[in-house]
């Protein structure tokens, strides 16, 4: 039942993921897409440190490891 | 007449193409679907495409699409999904039950035994991965 519940709620974050996608997608949407976002985020800067593009480089490269060879 | 130089688009590369990028990261992706976990190939491949992708991404070797300025309102729906994954995986990674309430890479981790959704997977990763480089 409560595995059930945890595959559910995945699932469920996954689609959502996907519709805000499809929606930001639209002709003419105020929904910015996934990729735009990120780009947004890799803009943020400290002086000269790209901090924002270092911590999304950081994190999708753990989550790569974690996943890949973990 | 001149053209201001931040509305001129610079030429792309030869190799900086689907044409070519594609074919790479299918080959790479096959090769790390190969890797088994926990194996220090796979530490080390994962060490090392990241890394590369990592360097490529710093420095100013690849061009990049423009950035946004700003976001607007609509940006807040992204905030849905995300915190709905987080409060499962919040929840599963405290509770810490296993198999009877998995966290999300417990519940991946089965199907990535698979070389095939392995390197799907890596094959996901590394697209992204380099799609966060070009921006």
């Amino acid at each position: 039942m409560m595995r059930a519940l945890a595959i559910a709620g995945f699932l469920t974050a996954l689609t959502l993921l996907a519709a805000v996608e499809w929606a930001a997608r639209r002709p003419g949407s105020r929904i910015p897409s996934l990729a735009e976002v990120c780009a947004y985020v890799m803009r943020y800067e400290v002086g000269p440190v790209p901090v924002g593009r270092i911590g999304l480089f950081g994190f999708w490269w753990w989550l790569g490891w974690h996943f890949l060879a973990r | 007449m001149e053209h201001p130089s931040e509305l001129s688009v610079a030429e792309p590369r030869a190799w900086d193409r689907p044409v070519v990028t594609v074919p790479v990261l299918v080959c790479l992706s096959l090769v790390g679907g190969q890797l088994p976990s926990f194996s220090a190939s796979a530490n080390l491949y994962t060490l090392g495409t990241g890394g590369a992708l990592i360097w490529l991404g710093l420095g100013n070797r690849v061009p990049r699409r423009p950035a946004p300025r700003r976001l607007g309102a609509g940006a807040v729906w992204w905030v849905l999904p995300a915190a709905v994954f987080g409060v499962f995986e919040g929840v599963t990674f405290v509770l810490a039950a296993g198999d009877e309430f998995p966290t999300f890479s417990r519940l991946a981790d089965p199907l990535l035994e698979d070389e095939l959704v392995r390197s799907a997977a890596w094959f996901a990763w590394l697209a992204a991965f380099w799609g966060l480089v070009r921006r």
